[in-house]
């Protein structure tokens, strides 16, 4: 296998809505300022994969076969990658593979989403149609005629998780780590929520979206798209050459679903208590890396709800399964603690275009790691019905 | 195979749509503002109808419509059994075929279950409802190895914490009207149920006592909790006073109309929404649509105070829906709409300017 680099990274701001673009525009809009932030030419790219989560928000099936012209891959192979919410990390891993596989040099990796075009005229609000788009997916035999939908399943494996760890998850933990992403979010000229103030004693007090989970826990629906550059490690260091600019290299990559349907044995079904995913993806891509997460400075975690969020963290062991309070109470995640966690503010402040939100939050673990000199960083994308989709990647700097 | 696909025979269908009409658009294209000029938008639907087979799972369904039974499936090597029987082989013993197996109506809750107070558009008008998955025993008197995602209910108002947890014990009870669909059923806690309904398989809605809000026994009104209703009452009349100056509380409870017993601790007064008015009764009303149970008055004295006389722009007070939530009040039924309408009525007069907010009192800014 060979090497992989990432050379260049793009963005569009995330909103809420773009009512000014399609997502034709907001493609072309990322993949313009990735090219140019590599110092390349489209034209060197040999290769594209495409990451849309959900036909329906870009109210086109194939929504992907627009692209082809629109980014300068035309006569050249584009995939596109549909994996949920960890569409983004799994269409990283895809272009990650085409290159370390040897099969391209040059390949551009694109996530873009629509989301508030949905509409329920019956409430005269997005949102309900929003939640039913993503309610989609559910199976339509067991689940989805009960009214399965995201913030339920999510709010699932919290509970799960809470009957399981007493006191864990503490609503006031929760509601520190909000105000941390929400003042973090404020250096992210990119997101969604800049200007925003929001407190923990706020946290406290917003309105519920599923019981145990409040609002102002959850990720913001948004639209927006980001592109990245990945490069054999040849030409890595020809366009380091060529623009002076480090590449900074994918050292490790962990992926894996866990079943639909919950059960007793975590070999053969879900555990609801449990995100197992994230923890077999994330063990697996340290251990690609040859590093333990000790060595990680910063993480770019898909945070979907801040409770899990918690769980998360403590699944890839940067605290033990119960004790996940720690990240706040030990100071492990606060300001001149030992890890940086979602310094972009994450997909709550940040934003959540789903296809692309993996990405944002790699754009955003290369602009610290060059920014505060860090040797490591770790990318991570979960999805689907009660979190069953884990990525991990593991991001490393080489002087 | 000729007759592969045709319809052979229809159960009784329902005669609503499918979807609400009012979720269809006209068409038309609007005008729509963006931070740098209008844009036009198109009212459309991604639209397919469907007649969507249940293949292999239609014999699980046909059990919950004609039998009143839930099977799954076991595996004749590794012994597990699942439920719903989602799959016929079992990989675990690489895809050995699965027998079907009944098993009882009665089991325990996996995790607590959740509770869904804001709805996909295709279930408005059902919360607060709560789901959540269950182990059913089996008649080797074990669990099911996997669990069945179900609504949960509460014969004693709407589901709130505190009903179920972890391991509750919980019987499987049956819609008297039945589809074949998930919603035939539903799971109730056992301890809310009579030894006799308990026994009794299949166990069916009508059979269960509903709206009995028997824990909220409310003690006796001290002067102290007396006074503070009457508090209650001369701010919900304020309240009542400005929804008329306030065209967006006016739309708020607009084409609604319900009648509502509040009970507290300190006594009962009532509520009546209609034509887009609310209307203060000194007592219950008769016969109510909705009652309405909460021991502390003061919490709605709070609620209230934030509404008509706000302190600054941050109102402290939970919002009316959240105590339902919480379970600190109790509806009698699963009908949330009320409760969301009254907590809309607020901000839409702080919108109008019926209400103005008081300055803050003295330097409250927190940080962030
Ligand atoms: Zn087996």
């Amino acid at each position: 296998m060979k090497d992989v680099a990432i050379v260049g990274a793009g963005m569009t701001p995330c909103r809420s809505r773009w009512v000014e673009k399609t997502f034709w525009e907001l493609a072309q809009m990322a993949v313009s300022e990735a090219v140019h932030d590599a110092g390349i030419h489209i034209q060197e790219v040999d290769a594209g994969v495409a990451g849309i989560y959900n036909d329906i928000f870009e109210f086109q099936a194939i929504p992907e076969s627009g692209f082809q012209g629109i980014i300068g891959l035309q006569n050249k192979p584009l995939m596109r990658v549909t994996n949920g919410g960890a569409t983004g990390a799994y269409a990283m891993l895809a272009a990650r593979n085409m290159v370390a596989s040897g099969q391209h040099d040059l390949v551009l990796v694109l996530g873009v989403e629509k989301a508030l075009d949905c509409y329920d005229f019956e409430a005269e609000s997005n949102t309900p149609a929003v939640v039913q788009t993503i309610g989609y997916s559910w199976d339509p035999w067991f689940e989805r005629p009960l009214g399965a939908h995201a913030s339920e399943s999510y709010a699932e494996v919290i509970q799960a998780y809470m009957d399981e760890h007493p006191g864990d998850l503490a609503p006031m933990a929760r509601a520190k780590i909000v105000e941390l992403l929400c003042e973090q979010a404020q250096n992210n000229p990119y997101a969604q929520r800049l200007g925003e103030k929001v407190t923990a004693e706020q946290v406290l007090h917003s309105r519920y979206v599923v019981y145990p989970v409040r609002v102002l826990e959850t990720c913001v629906y948004t639209e927006g798209a980001c592109a990245l550059i990945f490069a054999s490690s040849e030409m890595a260091l020809k366009i380091k050459e060529r623009t002076g600019r480090e590449p900074i290299w994918l050292t490790g990559v962990g992926a894996a679903n866990e079943p639909y349907f919950v059960g007793n044995d975590i070999t053969r079904y879900k555990v609801l208590h449990r995100i197992y995913s994230d923890h077999v993806a994330t063990k697996k891509a340290l251990q690609m890396a040859g590093i333990t997460i000790e060595d990680v400075q910063v993480i770019e975690l898909h945070d979907a709800f801040i409770p899990q969020l918690m769980i998360t963290l403590a699944e890839m062991g940067v605290v033990p399964l119960g004790r996940a309070n720690d990240l706040v109470e030990e100071g492990i995640i606060l300001p001149g603690g030992k890890l940086l966690v979602n310094p972009s503010g994450g997909l709550v402040f940040g934003g959540h275009f789903v296809g692309g939100s993996n990405m944002m939050s790699t754009w955003s673990a290369m602009r610290e790691m060059r920014a505060r000199n860090l040797e490591h960083g770790l990318i991570h994308g979960t999805g689907a019905s009660l979190s069953m989709y884990g990525v991990a990647i593991v991001l490393e700097r080489r002087a | 195979m000729a007759h592969t696909g045709k319809v052979v025979a229809s159960a009784k269908s329902k005669t609503k749509p499918v979807i609400s009409p009012a979720m269809l658009p006209m068409e038309g294209i609007t005008d729509v503002q963006g931070v740098d000029g209008t844009y036009l938008q198109r009212n459309d639907v991604m639209f397919t109808a469907m007649k969507h087979t249940q293949g292999e799972f239609s014999d699980f369904f046909r059990a919950l419509r004609d039998e009143g039974k839930v099977f799954g499936h076991r595996c004749p090597e590794c012994r597990h059994l699942i439920i719903p029987p989602f799959m016929r082989r079992c990989p675990a013993c690489n895809f050995v075929e699965m027998k079907k197996e009944y098993v009882n109506d009665t089991g325990v809750m996996v995790a607590t279950p959740v509770i869904t107070v804001f709805a996909p558009s295709r279930f408005k008008g059902q919360e607060p409802f709560g789901t959540g998955r269950v182990f059913l025993e089996t008649a080797d008197g074990k669990l099911s190895d996997t669990a069945m995602l179900v609504r949960v209910r509460t014969t004693r108002g709407t589901i709130r914490p505190g009903i179920y947890k972890k391991g509750t014990p919980v019987k499987i009870a049956f819609c008297d009207s039945r589809q074949g669909e998930m919603l035939d059923i539903f799971a109730v806690p056992q301890n809310e149920l009579t030894p006799q309904q308990l026994a009794k398989s299949p166990l069916f809605e009508s059979e269960i006592e509903w709206g009995r809000l028997s824990e909220m026994e409310l003690d006796k009104p001290t002067a102290q909790l007396q006074k503070t209703l009457q508090e209650v009452r001369v701010h919900f009349q304020k309240l009542a006073a400005m929804i008329p100056h306030s065209p967006r509380a006016t739309a708020n409870l607009a084409n609604w109309r319900r009648t509502v017993t509040v009970r507290t601790g300190g006594g009962t007064f009532g509520l009546v929404v209609n034509k887009g008015k609310l209307q203060v009764r000194k007592e219950g009303v008769k016969d109510p649509d909705l009652v309405v149970a909460v021991q502390d008055p003061s919490i709605l004295l709070a609620w209230l105070r934030d509404s008509t006389e706000p302190v600054g722009d941050s109102v402290k007070s939970p919002a009316l829906t959240d105590l339902v939530i919480e379970g600190t009040v109790v509806l009698n039924k699963p009908e949330l709409e009320t409760i969301t309408r009254l907590d809309r009525v607020p901000r839409s007069l702080r919108r109008d300017n019926v209400v103005v907010a008081r300055s803050p009192k003295a330097k409250q800014e927190t940080p962030c």
